[in-house]
């Protein structure tokens, strides 16, 4: 029971981590329909700029400045590669777009910060803390509660602010969002640079964790798009439950049926999703008029 | 017309060739992963080999030219390394080649230097079947040297240390799903089969896994006392911290990568106390040790004084004087030659890791024997001699 226990507080930690990229993916389609597909690279800049950053001040004080970054990451691979296809209405220029983005990123990097994983110190005590007989880095909890917060503050700016309700109104209906006043462009800008922010933030968050280095978002990223697949790429609740899901689901088929199989059961699941429920799990399918 | 034409070809021709002599360098080919997870590894060796070659040259060169390396990065990418190879080969036309520290890579381009008939030397690379992929009746000259300890020894050292040494009869393997991985996994379960024990669990995880979690509680929980590794740095790395979070402290004792500077780091105190088997432990216990040290600090000042990867830097460097000594004795740069004069070296050659005499004959190309292999420790964030008294005997055996 104890090994279980441990299994899923793993799986919760790993999970978060990928539901927070996740939500990333979904901020940017809910407004236009459109996703970052360097989302994981995305994250990968956040960390490196983070350890760069904390050289010369401490880890709170860094996030900040990271979330700033990241920001303005978003809005430049908007500008650069999402722009251009939403003005020529191409349906998937900007897949196209958005993933050579993301080799570039990735690239510059590598030639910034060298292709070596390189170790980010902890803001946190490293030795584990024990519950019950179930260990834990408090660098997870961290991780846990960042990801929620930095969820849970979107979502409330979404709500009760009247940029958030931009936000929302565009994501409802483009088009009569344009027409009652709203710049729905600037919207689309905007929400690009909340999704960036959030992968910037999940990079420092996780980076103590993991190590640090170029290619760190390449399986991250996968991974968060397989669960905004599962959950829905427009349910906020269904991002979380569905990182949890493919988190524990990875920390208990390698203990019980085999390390080897590990990834399989969240693609299997992915594969479930796409069969069952095209839109999600918690997705609402959207009928298209034509 | 016709005769004008064959002329001028035939005067073309003749000013390549009298260039091709002209040419005073010899080129040899260095590949390695110089960036990414292996680096310590590959830029280590590559250093080593720089070193030594300017030695070379400094004194004269080999047949009165200069040694010329080409280096390559394969990215430690099988497909990468395959490209690098034709490079060297078809492009830049090595006479000879050394590297390949990732045997993944070396099992997928080696075959290109056998075909050309170009001796390489892996200097780095320890699957037991790298020097075993060309062998005879099927072809009847193998042209793949190796200056490494190979996995047969490595896990025999291994198991020995784990089993003889500490009487801990109850050991979990955990390796990467790389070639070099699950190869050593391969050898670390018949050197335990060989002593009539089972490990009590076998797992494996990916190049950039960030959870061991379930790998260590299945260990864990299987009652295993020591844990047997075979990966690379910073996998490693994440085991030892994995280790660290579950509160389970057992001896953690591996391949020759726990060696690995990324592995020290990014590990920090939960790395200490892993053993590994090495070839050379960066300490300056004999005249030529101490000479090499010094001189791979002066020239490439690594941080902390600390040589990446201390195996590599001086396996790299004893390659490149095996090969200068096999060119000198060939009298000429041809492959076929170098190969014979590779397997019947006639002069002693006085290296870092061990006195080299008659290294290769035409069916062994291992230069490293079990005895040239001591078990190294990571303590204070460097790599220590576990067992000093063993340290002795080699140091005697390399004053021979």
């Amino acid at each position: 029971m104890e090994i279980l226990a441990q299994l899923i507080v793993s799986g919760i930690a790993l999970g978060m981590i990928y539901a927070v990229i996740a939500f990333g993916y979904q901020l940017t389609f809910a407004t236009s329909s459109t996703l970052n597909f360097g989302q994981g690279e995305a994250l990968m800049l956040g960390a490196l700029v983070g350890l760069s950053l904390v050289g010369y001040m401490n880890y709170w004080l860094m996030i900040p400045l990271v979330l700033i970054f990241g920001a303005m990451q978003g809005v430049f691979v908007e500008r650069v590669a999402v722009l251009p296809a939403l003005k020529t209405k191409s349906e998937f220029g900007w897949i196209m777009t958005t993933i050579s983005l993301a080799i570039i990123f990735k690239n510059v990097a590598e030639n910034i910060w060298g292709r070596d994983d390189l170790t980010f110190p902890s803001p946190l005590p490293t030795s584990p803390l024990q519950f019950f007989g179930i260990r834990v880095l408090p660098m997870e909890i961290l991780v846990v509660f960042g990801a929620l917060a930095i969820m849970l503050a979107v979502e409330i700016f979404n709500r009760k602010s009247i940029y958030g309700k931009a936000v929302v109104a565009t994501s409802n209906d483009r088009d009569a969002a344009g027409l009652m006043g709203i710049n729905t462009g600037m919207v689309i800008t905007f929400s690009y640079a909340l999704s960036s922010m959030t992968a910037a933030f999940a990079g420092v968050l996780v980076a103590p964790l993991t190590l640090t280095g170029a290619t760190m978002g390449v399986v991250l990223g996968l991974k968060a798009f397989a669960v905004a697949i599962i959950g829905g790429l427009n349910s906020g609740m269904g991002v979380i439950v569905g990182g949890l899901l493919l988190g524990i689901a990875e920390t208990t088929t390698g203990y019980y049926i085999s390390t080897g199989y590990k990834d399989v059961p969240g693609l299997f699941l992915l594969l479930l999703v796409l069969a069952i429920k095209p839109a999600g799990m918690f997705g609402k399918s959207v009928i298209k008029k034509v | 017309m016709n005769n004008k034409i064959k002329s001028i070809i035939t005067a073309l021709a003749f000013a390549t060739s009298v260039s091709a002599f002209a040419a005073d360098t010899i080129k040899i080919g260095v590949s390695g992963p110089y960036t990414g997870g292996s680096s310590p590894m590959g830029v280590s060796m590559r250093d080593g080999v720089r070193l030594a070659a300017g030695e070379i040259n400094a004194k004269g060169g080999v047949l009165g030219r200069k040694i010329e390396l080409i280096e390559r990065d394969d990215e430690a990418k099988n497909e990468r390394g395959v490209q690098v190879t034709q490079e060297l080969i078809n492009k830049e036309h090595v006479v000879a080649a050394m590297g390949f520290i990732n045997t993944g890579v070396s099992l997928a381009a080696q075959r290109f230097y056998q075909e050309a008939r170009i001796p390489v030397i892996n200097n780095v690379a320890t699957g037991s079947i790298v020097t075993k992929q060309f062998l005879p009746p099927e072809f009847a000259d193998n042209y793949v040297f190796r200056t490494s300890a190979n996995d047969t020894i490595q896990s025999a050292l291994i198991v020995k240390e784990v089993i003889d040494t500490r009487k801990l009869t109850k050991v979990a393997i955990l390796a990467d799903s790389t070639n070099y991985g699950q190869l050593g996994r391969e050898d670390l379960e018949k050197a335990l089969a060989a002593k009539n024990i089972k490990p009590v669990a076998v797992e494996k995880f990916n190049i950039k896994d960030v959870d061991m979690t379930a790998q260590l509680l299945k260990a864990k929980e299987a009652g295993a006392e020591a844990i047997l590794t075979y990966a690379i740095g910073p996998e490693l790395a994440q085991i030892a911290n994995g280790m660290e979070k579950l509160g389970w402290k057992v001896p953690m004792i591996g391949s020759w990568t726990l060696s690995m500077g990324n592995f020290i780091d990014n590990a920090g105190k939960n790395g200490e106390g892993a053993m590994m088997p090495q070839t050379f432990i960066q300490e300056a216990n004999t005249p030529k040790r101490k000479a090499f040290i010094e001189a791979y600090l002066k020239a490439y000042n690594p941080p902390n004084g600390r040589i990446p990867s201390p195996v590599s830097a001086a396996q790299g460097y004893d390659s490149m004087y095996i090969l200068a000594a096999a060119i000198k004795q060939a009298g000429n740069t041809d492959g076929v030659k170098i190969r014979e004069a590779l397997e019947s070296l006639n002069t002693k050659i006085d290296g870092v890791v061990t006195t080299y005499d008659h290294p290769y004959t035409h069916d062994n190309h291992e230069a490293i024997t079990m005895d040239m292999v001591v078990m190294g420790k990571v303590m204070d964030g460097h790599v220590v001699s576990a067992h000093p008294v063993e340290m002795k005997e080699s140091k005697e055996k390399a004053k021979k």
